[in-house]
């Protein structure tokens, strides 16, 4: 093991602690959230079973907004909202906030697509046999589209990673925070390319993982 | 045991069905065809309540639909079967599954699905395929498990949109006489709209010919029966020499 790792073995673990709580909140809200209003979406545009154009309109269009904002800027933006909820602006909590809020607008817009790819023909259907809106999503429209909703979420995930990487301008922490104060600024380009090596590994797993599951739940 | 009264149907500007009136006798097949953009399809999805008619009226069985609640109208859709020309199965479920569906939807009881669902797949001939997935199967196959999602409601009425019109000749027949014994067996009364002169005078008893959204002309005929046609070569080679005669 090399020394400086075993040097900053404690900073380090703390750090990816960091990045997995961050990330983490990320992939709730983007769930737990982002999912419905994804469906949300698809539901309400035009010739789709809750077509609304009003609803349609507000809705693609606050994602657009948060998906437009240099993501930087978002979480400037978001500071008092931030304290509103977590009571302060600063630290590994209050980062999660604007994660949280890109987390939905990003992976909604995927949920929206993966749906959109879905053939009208199995809605219509599943309205046939006399589902209601909720047997259609659940029993019919997750289900064709799950391979889809999977890598939906993989991609976010990853870029998820990425956002959390500059939650240190509020003092998120996190790994990406570790590598630019303690590698890039105190100078100790080794120590950083291991942080950067870490990051990678996540990514790669994440991936493999993501695409593995979806390929092996697509029977179509 | 379907009446359409003055239906109406606009899509923007475009009329696809206007004022058209028609009825369906229980036990009967019913066909309805016409050119493309005749509004045939139209009226057929006008039976379900797929579209909505713009003015007019839609009695099922009994119910008229327009005037029932959404609650009530899915409860009514259990019990009307349909098929599509693009079978619209759920790529993702199994044959099995995909056949319990509407049983889940009606919300019978548990322990009745398994028996259910087998016993609508040796229906098509399909019941050893229980386990495979859409994908696996050929288009007469789909559209076979897709009459057995559609018969599992034990419906009174199946409505069939183009439901041989992706197949070739030989899962035509199949498909067809499939069709005909849901009608014998099961007294179920059914709808056909298609495009195919063939299919109409191989099974139906009564057609409507529509033309430019209304109802051309109704006329009463006696079906000539599904034809035997297997894969034999010889077959093929007597269908095309006998064409040649024909023509001579």
């Amino acid at each position: 093991m090399p020394e400086v790792l075993i040097q900053y073995q404690t900073e380090i673990w703390r750090s990816i602690g960091e990045t997995f709580i961050m990330v983490g909140v990320s992939i709730l809200a983007a769930v737990l959230v982002g999912l419905p209003l994804g469906t949300w979406l698809y539901l309400s545009r035009k010739g789709q079973l809750l077509e609304n154009r009003a609803v349609f309109s507000v809705l693609n269009l606050v994602v657009n907004i948060v998906r437009s904002f240099p993501f930087l800027l978002l979480v400037v933006f978001l500071i008092p909202f931030t304290r509103l909820i977590i009571g302060t602006a600063i630290g590994t909590a209050a980062a999660t906030v604007p994660l949280a809020i890109i987390a939905i607008a990003h992976y909604s817009r995927l949920v929206e697509q993966s749906l959109l790819d879905v053939p009208r023909g199995v809605v219509e259907a599943a309205v046939s046999m006399g589902a209601s809106i909720k047997d259609v999503i659940f029993k019919f429209l997750y289900v064709e589209a799950r391979s889809g909703l999977v890598l939906g979420l993989t991609t976010s995930i990853i870029s998820f990673i990425s956002y959390s990487t500059i939650m240190g301008v509020v003092g998120g922490g996190g790994i990406g925070d570790f590598a630019i104060r303690y590698g890039y600024q105190q100078f100790k380009t080794e120590l950083m390319m291991y942080m950067i090596f870490i990051m990678l590994l996540f990514v790669q797993m994440i991936q493999f993982t993501g695409t593995t599951v979806a390929r092996l739940i697509d029977k179509r | 045991m379907i009446t359409l009264t003055n239906v109406r149907k606009q899509f923007g500007r475009d009329i696809a069905v206007q004022d058209v009136s028609l009825h369906v006798e229980r036990g009967e097949i019913y066909g309805i065809i016409g050119a493309s953009g005749a509004g045939k399809s139209t009226v057929l999805r006008l039976m379900n309540l797929l579209e909505t008619p713009d003015a007019g009226t839609v009695e099922i069985d009994g119910a008229l639909l327009t005037s029932l609640s959404t609650k009530q109208l899915r409860a009514k859709r259990h019990v009307i079967g349909m098929i599509f020309q693009q079978f619209n199965l759920v790529a993702n479920k199994t044959v099995f599954e995909n056949v319990v569906a509407p049983l889940r939807l009606a919300g019978r009881p548990r322990a009745t699905h398994e028996e259910r669902v087998l016993e609508c797949l040796r229906f098509v001939g399909l019941e050893a395929f229980k386990d495979k997935y859409p994908a696996q199967l050929s288009g007469g196959q789909k559209q076979r498990v897709a009459i057995a999602r559609a018969l599992a409601n034990e419906p009174h009425v199946l409505l069939c949109d183009e439901p041989t019109s992706s197949l070739d000749p030989n899962t035509t027949a199949e498909v067809l006489g499939v069709l005909k014994s849901i009608n014998e067996r099961l007294g179920v009364t059914i709808v056909i709209v298609t495009h195919e002169m063939d299919v109409i005078k191989q099974v139906c008893d009564r057609v409507t010919v529509m033309a430019d959204g209304s109802v051309y002309e109704t006329i009463d005929l006696v079906p000539s029966g599904v034809p035997a046609i297997d894969n034999n070569p010889a077959w093929f080679v007597d269908q095309l020499k006998k064409a040649g005669e024909a023509d001579a």
